[in-house]
């Protein structure tokens, strides 16, 4: 028996040697019938970064409101929207096996919004070598905007974090020149692309710099950094951080009692962030604080009688009667729907990827009515940025206001 | 006569064997390469679990740190290939020796330890991968926590089922002999175990290495499929639902592991189908369920759905005068 188990063990090993043929691809385009585009992407609807899943939750909810409108304006140049999104738990391997899955599968026209720096960077190659688009994705990181030679088939969508770290160096170096500048940087791609912007946007101020520390994502505390940073002298802090991070900064300042002028990463300068932070760390030492913006925020009531704030709302009634509307990550998600429904229309009657990716990279869109006024979402051949512009906001008692107008963050 | 009839069940049990050997062979020929590819991670996951199976199963020491040594062998064979340009498939044996050295090493502490405090150490080794594959310190190595890229996710479908096929094997021949048995009783009665000759740290620590090596083997393979790891991949997470895997699949036999395999790779899916805000929470019911009904998992449910046929078959036999087999299926073979 120990032999017939060993030719057993032998036809195993006979079997180690080659790969499973690859499908033959169908002719048309797939995902597009002439009633029907089919869409996906991947998001963290589970786990740690599951406070993300509105996201797609509000793209959806627009897609329903588009294939629910009457007569010709149905969907999008007639064609419903099926919008096919799975869980990745922000782990990027699932997000290549679910990426597999939506174009080998369900075989979707293109992967729209996926989020995460790293899952999306661990399904780029892939989608490049197959052709299929990867665009508007839910990440600032810069190298999906900057290595556009190298993969043709992936757009951003955002303002880039290079871009939002220049505009905070411009104006430093515009409003107040003989700043002393602390800064407080998470140690990764996230917090390199920050601090690259930044210094690029200091141009000749950048000496102004008088003292960088860096945390690790895991870290327990970032006091030991605070505190050095205080010791330093400087009178104005930069705080290049994930969310948790942020919080954890200003509640740490509060109890070394540091109170230097404060700019605050965009990602992390949601209201609901905010909230926490003055929960934590009083008003006194969130006041102040100052960031960007570049769509409309449902929790500010300045936009109630505004008509893109008015659409918001109503489709949030329709479609998510049970989500809190003032989630600011449900319009962003509507906002992006937005976009990708515009390109299609540009794209015109022969919807092949190809053809999409020109229109995705020939785009000039002042329309968009959840982003702020006059923001333009503007590509070109050498421009895979769609968002550029970005409005000053400062943090009073509670909410944000506008500090500044409208500047572009990649202009010269 | 003797032989002839214990043979009548081996029988049965390799040609349950060459079936399934038969059905992984086959199987990509008639589906999408979607889903073959997604059957190769079952047999990812069946390697990995064949491994915990020899520590939790035959040698009583539980590990919650086994989605780690996966994480050992994944980053050793991208650094290899990334780094070192070494060709994918020799950093598979690669893999295996080093996540075996460090499981092994592992092996020392453990000794120290048994039952909860264990899977507490190998908890916090799970944890503390991640936190150092993350690690700024480590990240011209590890590529931190933007990971590492060694090409485009593959499917290495008879690759991977072939070194499964193979590693099953291996773990028969070895559990069956002198090893096993030692293995089992240091699990069972370590005291009489010493007395007899069996040195508990040899054995505990090897088992160790050897489970380790096996989750290395995993994560080489799973490296490759992907062509991209990260240090979330390997999480906590993944180190429970290896457990679990095996768990349902039924420590203590080898056989088991597939159906644990399988329920890695599809309940979460399933689970998302049911409610797609926890699928974690399903995927727990479903296990709860499983452990209350069949605590010796599906290898314990064969079991019993072998032994109702044959009590069913008995009446049979008698009357067409055939010799009884269900000596067979109760017989504990000592003989080699």
């Amino acid at each position: 028996m120990k032999k017939a188990m060993l030719t057993l063990c032998a036809a195993a090993a006979a079997m180690t040697v080659g790969l499973t043929g690859a499908l033959g691809g169908s002719q048309a385009t797939p995902g597009v019938s002439a009633k029907i585009i089919k869409i996906g992407g991947t998001f963290p609807l589970t786990g740690a970064a599951s406070s993300y899943a509105p996201i797609p939750r509000g793209m959806a909810a627009y897609f329903s409101y588009l294939n629910a409108q009457k007569g010709h304006k149905r969907g999008i140049n007639g064609r419903q929207v099926q919008f096919i999104y799975y869980d990745d738990a922000y782990n990027p391997a699932q997000t290549v096996q679910q990426t597999q899955r939506l174009v080998e599968q369900d075989r979707v026209f293109a992967l729209v919004g996926g989020l995460g720096t790293e899952p999306q960077l661990a399904v780029r190659d892939y989608l490049n070598q197959k052709q299929v688009p990867q665009i508007y994705v839910s990440t600032g990181a810069t190298t999906f905007g900057s290595d556009q030679a190298r993969h043709p088939w992936t757009v951003g969508w955002q303002p880039d974090y290079q871009a939002e770290g220049a505009l905070y160096g411009k104006t430093i170096a515009h409003d107040n020149p003989n700043a002393k500048i602390a800064i407080i940087v998470q140690n990764d791609d996230y917090g390199n692309d920050y601090i690259a912007g930044f210094k690029a946007g200091l141009g000749h101020k950048q000496d102004q710099i008088v003292s960088t520390r860096g945390f690790q994502v895991t870290d327990p505390s970032v006091a030991s950094q605070l505190t050095d940073l205080k010791r330093s002298g400087a009178d104005t802090l930069m705080i290049f951080a994930t969310p948790a991070k942020t919080i954890q900064t200003y509640a740490t300042l509060a109890r070394i009692g540091w109170k230097p002028d404060i700019y605050v990463n965009s990602v992390s300068a949601t209201d609901a962030f905010m909230t926490t932070a003055v929960k934590l760390a009083g008003a006194d030492t969130v006041n102040g604080s100052i960031s960007v913006e570049y769509l409309k925020d449902p929790a500010n009531p300045k936009w109630a009688s505004d008509a893109g704030m008015q659409l918001y709302r109503k489709i949030m009634a329709q479609f998510l009667p049970d989500a809190n509307a003032n989630d600011g990550l449900y319009l962003y998600g509507m906002a992006k729907a937005y976009s990708f429904a515009q390109a299609v229309v540009k794209t015109g009657s022969n919807l092949t990827r190809a053809n999409f990716m020109n229109a995705v990279l020939n785009m000039t869109d002042k329309t968009n009515p959840f982003a702020l006024p006059g923001v333009v979402i503007k590509t070109g051949k050498k421009d895979a940025f769609p968002i550029s512009q970005m409005k000053m906001i400062k943090f009073n008692n509670g909410t944000w206001t506008e500090t500044g107008s409208l500047v572009n963050g990649r202009g010269k | 006569m003797q032989r002839v009839r214990v043979d009548a069940a081996l029988v049965g049990r390799l040609a349950a064997l060459a079936a399934a050997a038969l059905f992984v062979g086959l199987y990509p020929l008639f589906v999408s390469s979607y889903k073959a590819s997604e059957f190769v991670l079952v047999g990812i996951y069946f390697i990995a679990i064949l491994g915990l199976n020899i520590l939790s199963g035959y040698n009583g020491q539980i590990s919650l740190g086994h989605g780690a040594f996966m994480g050992i062998g994944a980053y050793t064979t991208a650094i290899l290939v990334s780094k070192y340009h070494v060709g994918e498939l020799w950093t598979i044996p690669l893999a295996a020796l080093v996540a075996g050295t460090i499981g092994f090493l592992f092996g020392f502490p453990a000794l120290r330890l048994s039952g909860v405090y264990l899977a507490l150490a190998t908890f916090g080794l799970a944890v503390a991968f991640v936190q150092l594959t993350q690690s700024f310190h480590f990240a011209s190595f590890t590529g931190g926590g933007t990971g590492l890229s060694i090409g485009l996710p593959k499917t290495p479908y008879y690759l991977t089922w072939g070194i499964a096929g193979g590693m099953f094997c291996v773990a028969w021949l070895l559990l069956r002999g002198r090893i096993g048995r030692a293995f089992t009783a240091v699990r069972d009665a370590p005291l009489a175990a010493v007395s007899s000759g069996v040195s508990l740290a040899a054995y505990k620590t090897l088992a160790f290495g050897i489970s380790a090596a096996y989750a290395g083997v995993a994560g080489s393979l799973f490296a490759m499929r992907y062509g991209f790891i990260n240090p979330l991949e390997f999480s906590v997470a993944l180190s429970i639902l290896l457990l679990t895997g095996a768990a349902l699949g039924g420590l203590g036999s080898l056989e088991g592991m597939i159906f644990g395999a399988l329920f890695i790779q599809y309940a979460p899916g399933y689970g998302e189908k049911i409610s797609k805000t926890a699928p974690s929470v399903m995927y727990g019911v479903i296990l709860l369920a499983v452990l209350f009904v069949v605590p010796g998992g599906a290898a314990q449910l064969l079991k019993r759905l072998r032994r109702l046929l044959k009590q069913a078959a008995k009446p049979l036999y008698s009357r067409l005068g055939t010799p009884a087999v269900e000596t067979a299926a109760t017989s504990t073979r000592s003989e080699k």
